[in-house]
Parts: C-alpha cells; sequence; structure tokens
C-alpha cells in the first residue's frame, strides 16, 4: 500500500515529476551515450589502427620492436612459415619488410616508413585497399608505389608520376628505386597517412639488397578473440630468436587509453549523479514542504517515521525508475540507428583524423553501461530523497498537523 | 516503564502545564490540568478559542508533550516515551477526528480507513473487508471507491470517524469535529458517534464550543485560561 501511496503521491503534481523525470532521463541519455560514443570511438581508433598497420598479431626478430631497422629483420623466414602454416585456415598471414627512408620529387621530399608488402597477402591483413582515393591498389609489378594523399600533396605528384625512395641498406650504402604512383590511399589516420608508402616486398628487398628477409609477419585471426592464445602457441612454437607481439604489446598507449577510460567514466557517472541528486533533493524538499500537515497527519493516526521515511524514498525510487525507464527507450531509439548509420562527425575531419578515428563514429554500447546506469541512477534518486526524508521525519506531529 | 495500574480509566492527565514561546514570550496554554477519562465517556472539552482545547487534546493525543505533569494511557506513562513508541500508542489506542477531515488526498474513501489497518499489519484482504463493514455502517458504503474531493464536508467526516475507528481504538480524540459542517450533518455526524458511543462503548473526547455537542456529551468540562474551571455531567 505503500508503494500505491508513493505512485499516487508523485501523480498529483504531475507538472513537477515530470519535470524530475525529464532530468533523470536527460541523465539516463547522457551517461549510455557518452559512453557508447566514447567506447566506439576507442574501439574504432584501436581498430583502424589494427586495420590499417598493426594487426592483431606480429612475429619479429627479438630486438626489432626497439630497434626497428634492417639489420633487425628475420633472415630464414622458412620456420616461421612453417610453424604458420598450421595456422593457414584460422589465421591470416602477411610479411613485410619495412624500414625508413625518403621518397622525393622534383618539387620535395619526405621522410616515410617504407613498406614492402604481398600486395594480395595484405588485403588480407589490414584495409590499407580499403582506402584507395585515386588510382589502384597495389600490384606486385616491381617500381609500382602506394602513397598517401598527405604525401602526394606534399611531393606535388599524381597518379602515374614518378618519385625516387632511398633508404640504407644493410651494409651502410644508399638503395634507391624509381617508383611510378599507380594508388594514392587516405586512411583516417592523418599522421599514418603522412608517415607510410606502400610498394612490393620484391622490390624492397632489391633495393635495400635483403633478398628473403623481412622485418615482419602479420597474423591476424579469423577470430580476434583467439589472438592470445594463437600468440602464446605461436611464441612456443617458434624460434627463440623470434618474438610474438600481440596489438596490447605493440599499440600500448591505446590499450592503456581504453582501460584507463574504463575507470575513469565513473568519475563521468558521479557528476551526472551529483547533478541528478541535487534536482532531486530540490524537488523532493519542495514536495515534503508541501506534504507538512499531510505528514502531521501521518503521524497522528500512527504512521511510524520509518514507513514516512520509506514512503517518500519509495517515490524517489519511482521517479527514478521511471526516468531510467524512458532515458533508455530515447537511448535504444537513438544508439540502434546510430550503431548502424555512424554519426557523421565531418565537421570535426580534422582533429577526428589526427586522433585516428575517422569522421563517422559508431557508437558501442556495453551490457555493464547498461547495467551501470539502470543500477545507479535508481540508486541515486533514492540517496536524493534521504535528505528530504530526514527534514520529514524531524516533523513534529503537532507543528506539522498546524502547517497549512 | 514508569507506569500505573488504574483500573477503569482511559485518560489520566496529572498537573499538566504546557508553555509556549511566542517570540520568546512564555504563554501559559495549560496550567496544572487534572482529569481522567473513563470507558464509555461521551464527553466535551468546552471554552472560548485560545482557551487550550486543542493543546490538551493534543496532549491527551501524544501529539505533543506536556511542559509539566504526566499523561497515562490505559495506565501507561507517555509522558517520557519515545516518537516510535508513541506513534505505536496512537496506532494501537488512538482515533483522531480533526475539523478538517484530513483524509489522504490520493486515497479513496476505503483506502484511507485500510491505511491504518495497514500501519497495524492487517493483511490486504481483512483490512478491506473490514474497512467495506465499516463504511457500511456509517452510511456511506457506496462512497467506498471516491477521494476526499469527490465528497461532501459530512461524507469526510464520516470516512475520518471511520478511519479513526477502524483499529479499534481505547479512545476517539475528536477535535472540532462539526465546526466545518452545517448544523444539519452536523447532528447526523453527532447522531453517528452517539450510536457508536452506545452500541459498541467507544469512548469519545471532544473539544468544541459547537453547543449541539455540548448538549450530547455526557461530561462537560469548561476549560478557561488553561484551566478546568467546570467539570460537570451533563444532563
Amino acid at each position: 500500500m505503500i508503494g500505491r501511496i508513493a505512485w499516487r503521491n508523485i501523480l498529483r503534481n504531475k507538472r513537477r515529476s515530470l519535470i524530475l523525470v525529464v532530468s533523470v532521463m536527460i541523465g539516463v541519455i547522457a551517461m549510455i551515450l557518452t559512453d557508447a560514443f566514447s567506447v566506439g570511438m576507442m574501439q574504432q581508433m584501436l581498430t583502424n589502427q589494427i586495420g590499417a598497420d598493426a594487426g592483431y598479431i606480429q612475429i619479429h626478430k627479438k630486438g626489432y620492436q626497439l630497434d626497428p631497422v634492417l639489420k633487425n629483420s628475420i633472415t630464414d623466414t622458412v620456420p616461421v612459415s612453417r610453424v604458420l602454416a598450421k595456422d593457414s585456415s584460422s589465421c591470416n598471414i602477411s610479411e613485410r619488410l619495412r624500414t625508413f627512408g625518403l621518397v622525393s620529387s622534383a618539387y620535395n621530399s619526405a621522410g616515410v616508413s617504407i613498406v614492402g608488402i604481398v600486395p594480395e597477402e595484405e588485403t588480407n591483413v589490414t584495409t590499407i585497399h580499403n582506402h584507395i582515393v585515386e588510382g589502384s591498389y597495389l600490384s606486385n609489378k616491381p617500381g609500382d608505389i602506394l602513397i598517401s594523399t598527405a604525401t602526394a600533396e606534399k611531393l606535388r605528384v599524381g597518379l602515374g608520376d614518378k618519385v625516387v625512395i632511398m633508404a640504407s641498406r644493410l651494409d651502410g650504402s644508399i638503395g634507391s628505386e624509381a617508383c611510378r604512383v599507380t594508388g594514392i590511399f587516405e586512411t583516417f589516420d592523418s599522421g599514418f597517412n603522412q608517415t607510410h608508402v606502400y610498394i612490393p616486398l620484391e622490390t624492397a628487398q632489391q633495393m635495400l639488397d635483403a633478398p628473403g628477409r623481412v622485418s615482419e609477419f602479420v597474423v591476424n585471426p579469423v577470430d580476434a578473440k583467439k589472438t592470445d592464445p594463437i600468440a602464446v602457441r605461436l611464441e612456443s612454437e617458434l624460434p627463440s630468436e623470434l618474438e610474438v607481439l600481440t596489438y596490447k604489446q605493440m599499440l600500448p598507449i591505446l590499450v592503456m587509453q581504453i582501460q584507463l577510460y574504463d575507470q575513469t567514466i565513473y568519475i563521468f557517472y558521479a557528476i551526472i549523479a551529483i547533478a541528478l541528486i541535487f534536482g532531486i533533493i530540490n524537488t523532493m524538499l519542495m514536495a515534503v514542504m508541501e506534504r507538512t500537515h499531510e505528514f502531521g497527519i501521518d503521524m497522528a493516526v500512527g504512521m511510524s517515521n520509518r514507513r514516512i521515511f520509506r514512503m517518500i524514498l519509495t517515490e524517489a525510487f519511482y521517479l527514478g525508475i521511471a526516468g531510467t525507464a524512458l532515458g533508455l527507450i530515447v537511448s535504444a531509439a537513438v544508439y540502434i540507428p546510430l550503431s548502424h548509420s555512424g554519426w557523421n562527425l565531418a565537421m570535426f575531419s580534422e582533429s577526428l583524423n589526427s586522433l585516428g578515428v575517422g569522421t563517422t563514429i559508431y557508437p558501442v554500447l556495453g551490457v555493464s553501461s547498461l547495467v551501470n546506469t539502470t543500477v545507479i541512477i535508481p540508486v541515486v534518486a533514492v540517496i536524493g530523497a534521504v535528505y528530504p526524508a530526514l527534514r520529514a521525519v524531524k516533523l513534529q506531529p503537532v507543528e506539522a498537523i498546524r502547517a497549512s | 516503564m514508569d507506569t500505573k495500574e488504574i483500573s477503569g480509566e482511559i485518560v489520566r492527565v496529572e498537573n499538566v502545564r504546557k508553555i509556549y514561546h511566542d517570540n520568546g514570550v512564555p504563554v501559559d496554554a495549560l496550567r496544572g490540568i487534572n482529569l481522567t477519562v473513563s470507558p464509555g465517556d461521551f464527553s466535551v472539552i468546552a471554552g472560548p478559542s485560545g482557551s487550550g482545547k486543542t493543546t490538551l487534546l493534543n496532549i491527551v493525543g501524544t501529539l505533543d508533550k506536556p511542559t509539566e505533569g504526566k499523561v497515562f494511557l490505559d495506565g501507561e506513562d507517555v509522558s517520557s516515551k519515545s516518537r516510535r513508541e508513541l506513534a505505536d500508542i496512537r496506532l494501537r489506542k488512538i482515533g483522531f477526528v480533526f475539523q478538517a477531515y484530513n483524509l489522504n488526498p490520493v486515497l479513496s474513501a476505503l483506502e484511507n480507513v485500510e491505511f491504518t489497518m495497514m500501519l497495524r499489519g492487517i493483511d490486504a484482504g481483512e483490512r478491506k473487508r473490514r474497512g467495506l463493514v465499516l463504511l457500511e455502517e456509517l452510511g456511506i458504503g457506496e462512497l467506498a471507491n471516491k477521494r476526499p474531493n469527490e465528497m461532501s464536508g459530512g461524507q469526510q467526516q464520516r470516512v475520518a470517524i471511520a478511519r479513526a475507528i477502524s483499529n479499534d481504538p481505547r479512545l476517539v480524540l475528536a477535535d472540532e469535529p462539526t465546526a466545518n459542517l452545517d448544523s444539519e450533518t452536523a447532528v447526523k455526524l453527532l447522531e453517528l458517534m452517539e450510536k457508536l458511543n452506545h452500541q459498541d462503548g467507544i469512548t469519545f473526547v471532544f473539544s468544541s464550543h459547537d453547543p449541539q455537542v455540548i448538549e450530547r456529551a455526557h461530561r462537560l468540562l469548561i476549560l478557561r485560561d488553561g484551566q478546568i474551571v467546570n467539570d460537570k455531567v451533563n444532563k
């Protein structure tokens, strides 16, 4: 019966209750959508980086991660290929030879990471082929080169133009190659775009006088969740001079950022909760003050302070539940279509690209976010009602009855 | 526990004083009241406005505490009880009828009557049955599902009486119960309370200066300036 009375009390002042429900609803929407977009953004940053270059697992010669130079490349790829052959059905594999060098045109030059790839293998592990904005993806034809729009602009070259790439060979001499621009790419990451060019693996090996050498093998499990166990197994099966790194080790800052976010989101929740608490205190206090006389009568007929306290908290709880339910409905109405179409933030493309996110954010709603919101908000509503409820139970019956 | 076994007394008020402070100035609302109420009484505390009627009723009803003196309910000293204990005493032993009816506006007539039974822990089925019986007895059975704002003053006061007696109290305190009613409705209501007093032995103590109430009371206590100046059996 207390619940029924609480509900009817809520309906007494519909406008006031509605304002509170709407403010709770806005809090819920803010919590859910902010979290969904933040998680979506960070996951996109991670998947973009994995998709653009890193892959889920890389195999290097030990020491390459710290000193990524040619002399730290893998000389004998046969044992690696033999081990990886076992995973050919469950993983996509690509090999690369990578070095730092210079790409020059008649107008300008740029320091870049020159990546020698096997074009058809690379399409299975990275998404660079999806980001071709001009021309075509790299072929195995010697002398072809794939550069980014940023590099093309800097060098003032276009499709079909020639550029020269240069890099140090193993013996310290300079290897160079004249290449023709066959494709221009643009990923979501402006930093990445400025620093990467792609040439066929064989061209790279010839230019660097490093036949048969590769800097890394990229291994992408078909099921990304199996990354860790596959990495552990590869580590145990591969020769000891090689190291196996997962994306968590290759992109530690980004992974740490995501882990940090999981903690800092609670600060955001706390800010929303505090704002809501003050709103609830204010509204419930008004409701309590207006009903002072009524509480006096309740006390007169024998209602205990405990029950009065509980009734007020129940009212706040119902308001919290109503606001949460509405907030969840509105959030779902916003989230579901945006999770498919994404939210186009082209107006912020520059800053988003510098973060490697992309201009369209796809929100990702985790179960924990839903559970947190569904639990936190009604609890916050109840906490907000504690002070007004304490005020109510401190009323002296005779004085409360006299209140008009 | 400071208790006194006083057979045949529901209320005993001993040397009760009540001093209010009005802007720092002490005001003697009650000045040494002594009073006993016996089971089956139908008494009225009469007196001009400001004489202390409502204050006395509030103290007897444990809504207020005396500055001095003691109040015994059913032989139990209630002067030093905690708020929780007093709420429980009011729930079990006292029914209140107020001048302004004071029904819960969000509850129907039946729910208002059920409310006090709910506070006593009576289960839903039983309190609904008893509530309907009470409303029928008081002649407002057809209003069971009406809210207070859909009822006349007289009807609301009948619901208030039903609420007051729903927990079989030892005592019903009625503070100016007819003040807001027209005389015809007031008479009907008084007849109803007389009937409850006669048939069910419910003890009533009124505070009123309504001649109709005073006429019907079996015992008349005249209060003036915080003192009982007359306590007589009404003939």
